[in-house]
Order: C-alpha cells, then sequence, then structure tokens
C-alpha cells in the first residue's frame, strides 16, 4: 500500500486530485514513495505506468525525462527502427511542448509515434516506454493544452530536479544476482558469445557454475510462462563461457580492472561469495586475499556439488577468471579468531564467506556422530570430491571411521540411507550409485512434489532413473546399532498430510503401526548445515540471527561490527549460489566505497534494484501480445542412466547450437526502464 | 526431428521444417513480405520490424523473420493494420535521412529508397533534431553514420560469415552507430562484404565512391579468377570519358546467398591491354614451331588448357606445369584408394557441417571462401573445427575449437595419426588394418608433436557431431610423401562419415589436371612460357613477347574447389590475339575458344554442355545455378598404402611460402586497390634464429633461388617459421611450401 496523488500503476487509477491529502486514496502497490532515509520520492513512472506522490510534480516535464532516459539508457537497446527513432521523437516533442513551443498537432504526432512503438518495437522497453507518456497525457491533457496555447514553459522546466532511472527485466529482477539476462541471451541469438559472457560477468563472475547448476529463480518470473514455456535461461548462459573455454581464450572481463588505489581486503571462504567479493573489488583496484580452510579452492561448488553436475575442470574456468582479475589466495588455511583480530588491523575490510559446512542432525533416538556408519552429508560429499576431481585419498583412519576398506569411497555391497530433500540429499545418493552402493534410500517428510519443488524436476527424475529409491512422509524415529557400535537397522515412521479442518495448512501426522525397519550400512544426514563461526572473536559479539547465521540488513552486508562484512549461506543460511553471488556482489560495491569513505552506502542503482524487488518487476497476470504462442521450450540431451550411473561424466549435455538459437529466439526481450524524480 | 509443421499464410496451404521461420516459408512460396535488415545468411538481426505479420487468434503482430509457426496458424501477410505500422517505420526511416540521392552511390538500388517508395512515404510527419557525423575512412572502406539506418546486417555478415568480427553496433539508440569492435580504426581482411550488404550508402567502397551512378553501369556476371574458390561475381563496368574505353568499375555479388573476398571484390583491374601486334604474333608462331615444351600456370581457362593439349598432340611438345601435375598425382592416389576421381566434399558441404578438420593449409589466406563456410559452420551449426598446422593464424582463432600444431614435413604422420583415431571403429579393409596395426603411434606421437591426448580431444569434441569434413590443402601436394598422404586421406573417406575436400592451389589448378597430360618440368632449352617463364612469353602480364588477355576479358570456364564448371565472361574487350589464334595457325581449327567448351574430356566428368548454355546466377530461392558439377567417375581401386616414412625434421630457419591477405599471385600483385605487402614475418625467436631485427634487409637463400625481402617483426607469430609472401614472384610449385633457407642480411 502506498499514498499516492495520483497513479495509473498496472491498471489501477488512483486519481486524487483535487483531493486533500488526508482523503487520498491509497495504491494497492509497493510504489517507492520514499526514496531512502533521507530523500521522498515526488514521482515515479515506469513501464506499467505513472504514479505522482505530490501535487506539484511537473508531469509534462516528467515525461519528457522519462523519455530522455529511455534515450540516455538505450545502450541497452536502440537496437530497433520504432525503438531508435521513435524515442527520439517522444522526447524532441515533449521537450518542444515543454519549452512551450508545442503546437496541437504534436499532441497527435507524440501518440501516433507511441502507437507504433508499442506495437512494433523489439523489445518491451521500446513497446513501454510510451505507456506512461501516454497516460500522464491523457489524465493531464489540460496542463499540456495550457503550455501549447499559451506557448510557456512548463512549471518546472528551468529546475535543477533530480530523476533516477534504472534498467530491469522480470528475470534479471528475479535473479539474486541481477543479472543482465537478455543481454546474454541477446548475445547467443546474435551469435556474439563474447558480448553473452561479457553481460553474464558484469554481475556473475562464475558462468560457468551458474549456467550448469543453478536452480533458476529467474526461469519462474520469465514473462514467456504467460506465453507458453519460461525459457530455458540458466541452459543458454553456459553457452558464452564454454565458447571462451573453447576457443583457449583469455577472460573476458566486462571491465577494465582499476589501478591499484592501495587499499586491501581480506576475503575468508573461496566458495562462490567469496569468489564474486574478491572478483569485483579486484576490479576496483583493491587488493584481495582469499583464505580457504580447504586445500582446494570453489567452497562447496568443489567439494559439494559432484562432478556429474559441476565438471572441476569448467569450474576451475570460473575460479581461474576471478584469479586473472587479480586475486590472490591462500588455501589450507583456517582462520582463527586471533587471525581475524589481526585481519581487522591489516586489512580494510574484510569478508566473511564462510558458507555453512556442518550437517544438522536428523533428530531421532540413538543419533550420535560416533556410531560408524552414521556420515555427515557435508564429510561425505568432501571426500567424495576431493578424490574423483583433485585425487586426494582417505587416510587410513578416516577410511575406519567410515567402515571403508579403500583409499576412496567405494560403497560396493552397501546400503546407504540418506535422510533430507535439498540439493545436498540429492548429491548424496547419486554420489552413492556412482560408488557403486546396493541400494539408496531417499527418507523425505513431504511428497514428491515438494522434492521436486526444492531441487528440480530434472535432478528428481534423474536420481529415479539412477535406482534412487525415495520414501516420501517417512522419518528415521531410530537408529541401531550392533555391538561394534556399527549401525545396522534404521526404524522408519510413516507420516500422512492431515488436511486442516479450518483451512489452515495441513499437518503431517504418524500413522501408527505404519512403521517399518531397514537394513542399512550408511545413514546420511543431508537435511540442513549450520554455520562453523569459531572465527568470529567472542568479544566483538557480533549479532546473529535466530537461524544462527550472521545478521545484516541484508541491502549492505555488513555486521553489527564496523568494517565486518558476511555474505554467502554464513549469512542466509544454506542457500543457493546465486544467491550468494548476488549478496556477495552488493557486499563487494558497498565495501569498495567503504574502503575509501569509511561509509556505508549504496548507489542510486542499488537502491532502485531493492525498490523494484519490492515492487516486483514480474507480473503473472500479465496478458503478452505481440508474440506466437505454443513454441516449446529446449531440453537439453542427458548421458544415458545406464552410461551415467557407472561414471562421473557430466549428466547434462547442454544445447546443440540449433536448440540455443530455437530457445534465444523465444525470449522476449523484457527490459523495463523505471524513474523516480526525488 | 524432420517434423513438418502445416499452416496457412493468406489462405496459402503451406509447409515449414523444423528451424523455418514464417518468413522463409513465405519466401519459399513466393509470397511476399517487405523487410529492411533481413539477409538469408545470416541469423535474423530483426532491428527493423516491418516483417510483421498478424496471426489469427493472436493478440498484436508476430515478427515472421525470427518465429518460426505453430502447427494450423494462420497467418496474414498484408492489412491496413500492417500497412499503417509499416509505413510508420519507413517514415521513422526516413527522419533526417540526408537528402543525397543525387550523389549518393547507392541510388537506384538502394532498399530504402524502394521500400520508400514502396510505401508512399511522401512527406514527414515526425521529426527529431538532427545530429553532425562524421564520414569514417576506413581504407578501402567509407563509412558514413548519416546513411547508416543500423540494420546491422554488416555487423551479423562480419561475424557470423567472414569471421573477422571486426565491427559493432555502438548502442545508444538515435545515435546509435557501426563501429570497429575494440580498435580505433578498421582491422580487418577487407573482404568488403559489409559493403555489399549495405542496404543503403552508409558502407561504399572508397575507390568506386562518387564516380558512377548504379543505372550506368553494364553488369557482366562471371567468376572469380583468383583462387580456387571460383566465386560468382559480377564484373560493373562502364566507359570512361566520351570516346574513352571501358574500365571495371566495381565488382558485385550476390551478397543474399554467397560471400566474396576483398581481392574477387577490390581486386578486378588486372586486364591486359594490347593491340594486334602482327609481329610478335609471327615470333610466337615460330617459337611453338621450335618449342620443346610449354610451360604455363594454372590461372587459365579449361578451354585453353585443352587448346594447349591439341597442341602438346600436334607438335609432339612436352607441357609443363608443376602446380597441376602434382595436384593430378596427388588426386590419382586418391582415387587409386577411394575408387573415383572427385573428392566427395563442397564449401557447402562444410557450411551443413557441425566438425571439421583442416590440414595442410593456411586456409583463411589460401582459400577465404573456404574459410569462410568454416565460420558458418562454427556460427550456425557450433562445429567442431580442429585446425592443424604448423603455424597458428590469429584470423582461425574465433573459429578453430583446438589447434593442433605439428612440427614442419611431419604431415604424413599426422594424418596417419588421424586416421588410426578415426578409423578405430570401422569395418576396414584387410591392408589397411595391417597398416594400422603397423604404425608406430609413439614415434609418430614424438616426431610430429601431436600428443595422444590431443587427438583424445578432438574425438571427445566430436561425441555429438555428425556432418564431418576433412579439408586438406596445398602444404600437401608438393610433399615428398604426397601420394601416401592422398591414400590415407582417401581411406578416411571412404571409411568414415567424413566427406573430404582438397583445396587446388589455383583458380583452375583442377581443371588443368583433369584436362590434359603433363610433363615434368625438366627446364629444357626453347620453352614457350604462357604466363609463366620461357624463352618466347605469351603472357597477359607486364613480361610478354605476345600479349594475351587476362581471364576478365575472355569467355570460357573453370574447375572450382567444389568440381563445378564454371563460366567466365568478357568483363572487357581484348583486341590482341587469343591463344586459339595461334592454336588455328596450326590447323587446330575452332572460330572461337568456347567451341572447346563442349569437348572436355567426358571421362573426366566434363558435360558435353555448350558454353552459351551454362547458367550463371543464383535464383531468388538461393540456389546456386552456375554451370555444373562434373559427373563422378570411377576408377579401379588398386593402391597399397606404404608404411608411413621417417619423418623429416626442419631445424633452423623455416621459411613458409604464404601470402597475406587479398592476395594471390602475380594477377592480383597488379591491381590497384589491394595492399602489396611483400615482408617476411617472422617471430622474435625466428629473428634471433637468423639474428635480424625488424626493418632489416635480408635475403632468403633457399634450395634454388634467392627472394631479397625486408624483415617484419610479428607479435601474433611463434616459433622458426616465417611467412614469405609469393604473390609478387609466383609460386614455386614443385616445391614443398616449407623450405629451410638461409636468411642474410643485406647491409
Amino acid at each position: 500500500m502506498s499514498k499516492v496523488y495520483f497513479s495509473t500503476w498496472n491498471g489501477e487509477l488512483v486519481n486524487n486530485i483535487g483531493k486533500p491529502k488526508e482523503e487520498w486514496e491509497e495504491s494497492a502497490y509497493n510504489l517507492p514513495a520514499q526514496y531512502d532515509d533521507h530523500r521522498d520520492s515526488k514521482a515515479f513512472i515506469g513501464w506499467d505506468g505513472v504514479s505522482l506522490f505530490n501535487e506539484d510534480v511537473d508531469v509534462i516535464r516528467l515525461a519528457m525525462e522519462y523519455a530522455a532516459q529511455y534515450q540516455v539508457y538505450s545502450e541497452a537497446c536502440g537496437r530497433c527502427a520504432p525503438g531508435r527513432w521513435g524515442g527520439r521523437i517522444l522526447y524532441d516533442q515533449l521537450d518542444k511542448i515543454a519549452r512551450g513551443e508545442g503546437e496541437i498537432a504534436d499532441l497527435d504526432h507524440l501518440k501516433e509515434i507511441g502507437k507504433s512503438m508499442q506495437i512494433t518495437s523489439k523489445c518491451e522497453i521500446g513497446k513501454t516506454v510510451p505507456n506512461p507518456i501516454l497516460d500522464l497525457m491523457n489524465h493531464f491533457e489540460d496542463t499540456f493544452l495550457e503550455c501549447i496555447n499559451e506557448k510557456k514553459k512548463s512549471k518546472h522546466y528551468d529546475d535543477a530536479i533530480g530523476y533516477i532511472a534504472k534498467i530491469t527485466a522480470p528475470c534479471t529482477d528475479a535473479c539474486p544476482a541481477h543479472v543482465d539476462i537478455p543481454g546474454y541471451i541477446e548475445g547467443v541469438r546474435d551469435l556474439r558469445f563474447d558480448d553473452s559472457l561479457e553481460a553474464t560477468r558484469q554481475t556473475m563472475p562464475l558462468a560457468h557454475t551458474c549456467g550448469r547448476v543453478c536452480p533458476h529463480p529467474c526461469e519462474d518470473a520469465c514473462r514467456r510462462t504467460n506465453l507458453d514455456e519460461p525459457i530455458s535461461i540458466m541452459a543458454l548462459k553456459r553457452l558464452g563461457a564454454d565458447w571462451e573455454a573453447n576457443h583457449e581464450y583469455n577472460f573476458f572481463h566486462p571491465m577494465e580492472k582499476k589501478p591499484s588505489i592501495d587499499k586491501k581486503v581480506a576475503v575468508i571462504g573461496a566458495g562462490p561469495a567469496g569468489l564474486t567479493t574478491a572478483y569485483y573489488l579486484a576490479a576496483e583496484g583493491i587488493d584481495v586475499d582469499v583464505y580457504e580452510e580447504l586445500p582446494v579452492l570453489g567452497g562447496e561448488v568443489a567439494v559439494g556439488v559432484p562432478e556429474y553436475r559441476m565438471p572441476v575442470d569448467k569450474y576451475n574456468q570460473d575460479i581461474e577468471c576471478v584469479r586473472d582479475m587479480g586475486v590472490n589466495f591462500i588455501t589450507n588455511s583456517r582462520i582463527s579468531a586471533d587471525d581475524m583480530r589481526r585481519f581487522e588491523k591489516e586489512y580494510d575490510a574484510t569478508m566473511v564467506a564462510v558458507g555453512t559446512r556442518i550437517s544438522k542432525k536428523v533428530r531421532c533416538e540413538n543419533e550420535r556422530p560416533e556410531i560408524k556408519g552414521y556420515w555427515g552429508a557435508i564429510d561425505f560429499l568432501d571426500k567424495v570430491n576431493l578424490y574423483e576431481k583433485y585425487g586426494y585419498t582417505i587416510s587410513k583412519e578416516e577410511q575406519e571411521e567410515n567402515l571403508l576398506t579403500t583409499d576412496y569411497v567405494d560403497l560396493t555391497g552397501k546400503t546407504v540411507v540418506c535422510v533430507g530433500g535439498g540439493f545436498t540429499s540429492m548429491d548424496v545418493v547419486r554420489c552413492s550409485i556412482r560408488a557403486n552402493a546396493k541400494k539408496v534410500y531417499m527418507i523425505y517428510r513431504r511428497d514428491e512434489k515438494t522434492i521436486i519443488r526444492n531441487t528440480t524436476y530434472e535432478e528428481y527424475h534423474e536420481a529415479v532413473e539412477e535406482g534412487v529409491e525415495f520414501l516420501f512422509h517417512s522419518a528415521v524415529n531410530n537408529i541401531t546399532t550392533n555391538d561394534d557400535d556399527i549401525l545396522t537397522e534404521l526404524l522408519v515412521d510413516k507420516f500422512e498430510l492431515v488436511p486442516d479442518p479450518d483451512g489452515g495448512r495441513a499437518q503431517l501426522v504418524k500413522i501408527e503401526g505404519a512403521s517399518y525397519t531397514i537394513e542399512a550400512d550408511y545413514l546420511i544426514p543431508a537435511v540442513s548445515q549450520s554455520a562453523d563461526l569459531d572465527l568470529l572473536p567472542e568479544e566483538w559479539d557480533i549479532e546473529m540471527t535466530s537461524w544462527a547465521t550472521i545478521k545484516t540488513n541484508g541491502k549492505d552486508y555488513m555486521t553489527s561490527r564496523k568494517g565486518i562484512f558476511a555474505s554467502g549461506d554464513c549469512e542466509y543460511g544454506p542457500m543457493t549460489i546465486v544467491n550468494a553471488v548476488g549478496q556477495a556482489k552488493r557486499a563487494a560495491s558497498v565495501m569498495s566505497r567503504y574502503v575509501q569513505t569509511g561509509e556505508i552506502t549504496l548507489t542510486d542503482d542499488e537502491i532502485m534494484e531493492d525498490h523494484l524487488s519490492k515492487l516486483k518487476v514480474y507480473d503473472k497476470k500479465e496478458k503478452v501480445t505481440g508474440w506466437l504462442p505454443g513454441l516449446p521450450r529446449e531440453h537439453s540431451s542427458v548421458l544415458d542412466a545406464e552410461i551415467r550411473k557407472h561414471n562421473n561424466a557430466e549428466v547434462n549435455l547442454g544445447f546443440t547450437q540449433d536448440q540455443a538459437l530455437a530457445e534465444a529466439d523465444r525470449c522476449m526481450r523484457c527490459y523495463y526502464i523505471a524513474m523516480v524524480q526525488a | 526431428m524432420s517434423k513438418i509443421i502445416n499452416f496457412k499464410i493468406d489462405g496459402k496451404d503451406v509447409q515449414a521444417k523444423k528451424g523455418e521461420t514464417i518468413l522463409q516459408v513465405a519466401r519459399k512460396n513466393d509470397l511476399y513480405i517487405p523487410t529492411m535488415c533481413y539477409i538469408s545468411k545470416t541469423t535474423p538481426c530483426a532491428s527493423c520490424r516491418i516483417c510483421s505479420v498478424e496471426v489469427e487468434g493472436v493478440d498484436g503482430f508476430i515478427l515472421s523473420c525470427n518465429t518460426p509457426p505453430t502447427e494450423g496458424i494462420e497467418v496474414k501477410i498484408n492489412s491496413d493494420k500492417l500497412e499503417v505500422e509499416r509505413t510508420n517505420i519507413m517514415k521513422l526511416y526516413d527522419v533526417n535521412h540526408p537528402l543525397e540521392c543525387g550523389v549518393c552511390d547507392k541510388s537506384g538500388e538502394c532498399d530504402l529508397q524502394n521500400m520508400t517508395l514502396e510505401f508512399n512515404v511522401g512527406n514527414q510527419n515526425f521529426s527529431a533534431k538532427d545530429q553532425l557525423r562524421k564520414v569514417e575512412d576506413w581504407g578501402l572502406i567509407n563509412y558514413d553514420p548519416a546513411l547508416c539506418i543500423m540494420c546491422e546486417k554488416c555487423v551479423h555478415v562480419c561475424n557470423e560469415v567472414i569471421g573477422d568480427d571486426a565491427i559493432d553496433v555502438k548502442f545508444g539508440g538515435y545515435s546509435s552507430v557501426i563501429i570497429p569492435k575494440n580498435s580505433q580504426t578498421l582491422d580487418c581482411t577487407y573482404c568488403g562484404e559489409c559493403i555489399a550488404v549495405c542496404p543503403v550508402g552508409a558502407l561504399v567502397s572508397s575507390d568506386f565512391k562518387y564516380t558512377a551512378n548504379a543505372w550506368e553501369l553494364s553488369r557482366v556476371p562471371s567468376t572469380c579468377a583468383h583462387c580456387s574458390a571460383g566465386c560468382s561475381l559480377e564484373y560493373e563496368t562502364r566507359h570512361f570519358g566520351i570516346n574513352g574505353e571501358d574500365n571495371i568499375y566495381r565488382v558485385k555479388n550476390n551478397f543474399e546467398y554467397n560471400s566474396l573476398c576483398g581481392a574477387g571484390r577490390f581486386g578486378f583491374d588486372f586486364e591486359n591491354r594490347a593491340k594486334k601486334d602482327a609481329t610478335a604474333f609471327e615470333g610466337a608462331l615460330e617459337a611453338l614451331k621450335n618449342a620443346n615444351a610449354i610451360r604455363f600456370t594454372s590461372i587459365i581457362t579449361n578451354e585453353e588448357v585443352l587448346i594447349l593439349q591439341k597442341l602438346k598432340e600436334k607438335l609432339g611438345i612436352k607441357l609443363y606445369n608443376e602446380d597441376a601435375r602434382l595436384y593430378a598425382d596427388f588426386m590419382k592416389a586418391y582415387s587409386s584408394v577411394s575408387g573415383k576421381l572427385h573428392h566427395s566434399a563442397s564449401m557447402d558441404a562444410i557450411k551443413q557441417a557441425d566438425a571439421v578438420v583442416i590440414i595442410g593449409t593456411r586456409i583463411a589466406t589460401d582459400n577465404p571462401m573456404v574459410r569462410y563456410a568454416i565460420r558458418t559452420a562454427s556460427q550456425h551449426n557450433g562445429a567442431k573445427v580442429i585446425y592443424a598446422h604448423p603455424l597458428e593464424d590469429a584470423l582461425m582463432k574465433n573459429t578453430a575449437t583446438q589447434f593442433i600444431k605439428y612440427e614442419v614435413g611431419t604431415e604424413e604422420g599426422v594424418i596417419a595419426l588421424l586416421a588410426n583415431e578415426l578409423l578405430k571403429n570401422a569395418d576396414i579393409d584387410e591392408d589397411a588394418k595391417a597398416f594400422l596395426e603397423e604404425l608406430d603411434l609413439g614415434y609418430l606421437e614424438a616426431e610430429s608433436n601431436v600428443g595422444d591426448d590431443e587427438i583424445k580431444q578432438m574425438s571427445k569434441s566430436f561425441s555429438r557431431t555428425q556432418n564431418h569434413v576433412l579439408v586438406l590443402g596445398s602444404d600437401l601436394f608438393a610433399h615428398a610423401r604426397a601420394k601416401n598422404i592422398a591414400k590415407l586421406a582417401a581411406l578416411i573417406e571412404k571409411y568414415t562419415n567424413f566427406s573430404l575436400l582438397i583445396v587446388p592451389n589455383e583458380v583452375n589448378t583442377a581443371g588443368v589436371s583433369l584436362i590434359c597430360e603433363l610433363d615434368v618440368d625438366e627446364e629444357t632449352e626453347n620453352v614457350v612460357g604462357y604466363n609463366a617463364d620461357g624463352d618466347f612469353v605469351l603472357s597477359s602480364l607486364e613480361e610478354a613477347d605476345l600479349a594475351m588477355p587476362a581471364l576478365n576479358q575472355v569467355e570460357g570456364t573453370i574447375v572450382n574447389v567444389d568440381n563445378k564448371v564454371l563460366p567466365l565472361n568478357v568483363a572487357l574487350a581484348f583486341d590482341g590475339y587469343l591463344l586459339n589464334d595461334l592454336a588455328k595457325a596450326f590447323d587446330i581449327d575452332k572460330e572461337y575458344t568456347v567451341e572447346y567448351t563442349s569437348e572436355l574430356p567426358s571421362d573426366k566428368g566434363f558435360k558435353n554442355i555448350a558454353f552459351d548454355s551454362l547458367e550463371n546466377f543464383y535464383s531468388p530461392h538461393g540456389d546456386d545455378i552456375r554451370g555444373y558439377l562434373l559427373d563422378e567417375v570411377s576408377c579401379v581401386v588398386e593402391a597399397v598404402i606404404e608404411p608411413v616414412a621417417d619423418l623429416p625434421e626442419f631445424n633452423g630457419t623455416v621459411v613458409y611460402n604464404c601470402n597475406p591477405v587479398l592476395q594471390f599471385n602475380k594477377f592480383t600483385n597488379k591491381t590497384k586497390q589491394l595492399e602489396k605487402d611483400t615482408v617476411l614475418r617472422g617471430s622474435a625467436q625466428f629473428a634471433a634464429a637468423a639474428k635480424i631485427n625488424d626493418g632489416d634487409e635480408i635475403e632468403i637463400i633457399s634450395q634454388n633461388r634467392t627472394i631479397k625481402r625486408k624483415f617484419k617483426l610479428d607479435d601474433e607469430l611463434k616459433g622458426t617459421v616465417a611467412l614469405n609472401p609469393v604473390f609478387d614472384i609466383g609460386q614455386e610449385s614443385s616445391l614443398y611450401r616449407f623450405q629451410k633457407s638461409k636468411i642474410v642480411r643485406v647491409i
């Protein structure tokens, strides 16, 4: 809800013109009425309409400035005849009226050109820019006529007024890293893969990774869904990255590295958040040291995500791209509280990006970590991946702890039970299949639909094809061990979903008498992970969330201690790669200013980004016109289950060129432009 | 999946194959949808929006150029609403477009002019502030941003088809312009395709600019005479001055479906102006009577080759042409394994391929059209391109997916390694099996420096590919092991799904090799040279005892790399004597040279078709209707593949005979616009080994000649092989292209 003077946003007409302020009707939308801490907004104008928060707004100038922003921002576009000339004509005609030289015929020309742009422009920016301008001309016709008839300037024509504009798109808005998705898809469509890759790397250095293992929240906000099916956004991302690697190019960076500004930042953890922070800070000319506890770089994507989903040579390309920006990596170095105290003095700022690497318990009877056969998911995946990807073998001692007889994870003849339901548990069961387990179960409290929603359709079905047995509506009740404290059997309870008669959320209720036992060798808990934050000095008393993660305001990512920042899973809790990247990108931007000024600030672009996220760019009810519906989404082929379950080869083969081009051509380039008068 | 989609356009039932767009189907069915930015050979630019159509039951306009149809839709390509919006777009295109049609090069053949008239845009309702824009001088190309309509055709072609990727759109809405990509000025191979595809006068030839109006020029369709691609082109001629003679003003090509390199486009003025010189003619007859041999190059028509063959028979003399003789030997060896006369692939096959292996050629300069075909495959099919050569080529960097560097001279070993890998699972004959079993892979890998991992990487990249082409080039023809290399290539062609393209040296090397019997050049006395050295020289170049016409002054045919017989036409008249005139004096009596066209040997695949019946055009749908394809001819399979010989070593400074872009031979060297860069280019390592510095005057002393050159240090090169141009001095076709050479600084 927002208090507005006048609004046409999203088809809602709120007209308080002439009413006293206290009688103003409110708008149902989260409009950016307050620009930031110290500035109110006077007006908001965008693809879907215009909102005035103040009676004094010069609507002609507002329309003109919006057209001008379209000119300024058209580096993102300017690629079709109607948009290119139409935008300029809109601006010139509006300026002519605003400066008091307009004629009645100009209004007709504006309407005519506006309509042509709406119908024929290449992208949504060109199609939507006329919308609020025509709204203003329609609802404030008298104001326009007054300027024209009296040949006078619009009321604030010569005043200095701040207008702040931002380009977005529904997919870009939904992406936690705000990747310029239409930009990189256009690069594929135009077969200019360098452009495509640079568009991605503006906000996302992990193009190989997020072109493969991203859960793609963007696809849930793809406008193409309103027409038929969403674009396969994620799969198109890896084309640019693969092209760069296939042609053995040096790394295409979207920006030039700035000369050193003699500032230093420490980053703790070389996972997605740490890598992202480092990349964008280094680009700003800041010296970055990244400390990593493990012997290898990459964090959970390296040691958690298995080879068959994320080939390490591809991930290493992403990491090398970060290194190429001039980042210094220090591996095998676990950071202690003493180190942190020292870092506070030695560095201008510190980023904590240690992730969540402690496997949580499944909460059943007799659950003790020392049971042989009880193996935390994180450690299990570490062992598998460090061997499969990097050749690190398992010591005798650790073999014994985990009932192994080989120096790598070989589960021949063993039954593995994993408790989970998210990506980590999927990795566990599918790695177990590849480690030749006799039988692999996944125990999940909820149903098939939910597990698909929590992971992806592909992930679940591929696991089923490979032979994983899913036990839904189930939970482990008790662990039975033998005299040597070796796990032998699990008691599993069955649940059913009982609808709430009062219409509330359905409850899981245990079905009495339906419990059963499974003979098992391993129980691998993969329900969730928590952060190991021993490195934070106690006396700093850093504020934590109720989830035991580091607390920030989710906008600038500084912790309660000045100069100490946090991002990624240790801030948010176990979440996606792209979420970590998005947080770290923003944090790097804030840090780059903090190390120079000591101030915590957001750029106008970032403020607008947050406003638009709140307002929501994607409208799933919008009727899409001007595109032929019914063009199917392309699906890349995958390795045959019988082949892939015996090896670690990448399962998803990626698009063929034909598929990629067909898919890219489905993209509707839904760029939008929004502007605030502050 | 070959699913057919049935739908309707303006009530007519039509069908689309998977991947075809509404616009493509409409054009196939001769239904007209106007466009400004569409070009058939690239992905849609989708910038003009004029091709919008309506679909029954769908709100808004649908862009036909990049939308594939769905089953059962009813498309309307004409309506009042569409007309209004298309007209509005044309009005926008005309906003501030300079009214300089009177002098603009494009006037008369300008898409903007045509469409403005088509939509009857007689006045302007819209206006925008004009902007001052500077004309850019990019050497052979001029760019006028004020005339540019930002259709992006040039950018698409440069990237997708040519591979230079040298220009870019600088986005800026109304101020958008085309700029050199990542460079202050245009840095490209100057193919000039950007000029060809420009629908307006924004990109023009600097040389042609303001010299003639389109409607004053006569068009002569012909075939390019510079390399074995045999590209289709049109010479545009006009007489100069009131009583002046005709000149070629420019060359154009059917850019919609094919391309042309800069040598073809800008190197057109190689004609020979001469009058009939009766004394010289008598001298020539006398020389022929006394001749032991005629030495000639492959820059010649099939018909003249046939005349030479008849002279050989009549006069009992020998014919020398080392280039064609070695090529013929190579092809003979190929045939002895493949059982057929002609290689199987074509440039079109490459365009359809998703896997290409290139060995033994610096393809980007040896045959630019083959490069463009590979680039097209790379971009449109995501083709895996394996480029094997001793020297990397920066021009191929963005196209090749794997560069395999082998040691100079080890081509036989490399092909053997390749055959060993590709024939692994093939059902091959016993001899071939025995050959492969005999291979000492460790030795071949060590000496050629091609690792097992590289071969494996190649195989891995072919895991999903379907259409494979192997491209071989002219490093191989004069190779000491040429015949065995040809046999191995034939083996690969025979037993795998690779088709084979063998790229000849010169414009008609293939034709010469088929039509006449050549003798080993023994440099006997009394040799008559035809565009070649001799005691008496018939030539279309300067050093002639009797002047002869150049290939843009004659009728005749050539055989190109695709095994197509293609017609050449007279762009400029030649007033001197022809080879046929000399032949007539020896009772080899046909009135016109082209009467021999239908007599070309049918046992080599030539057809009995008269010259005047040969077509030379592309159909409106892009079908190549030029000349004819040689018939396939079966041969006896008789060959035994020899074991691979010891691989040679080339230590010290090595010079590779290799022309810079746009240069091929003495004819291109003669033209006005083409750059004549004759420096020897080498790496810092080469300079150190040769003890020379950038800018030094040097002498290259190899087996049998000494060449004076200036040395230029080239950062893009590595190793101890330097590139030496031969377009100004002539190829020594009898020698392997890499030569150990002594480099001496001239003080």
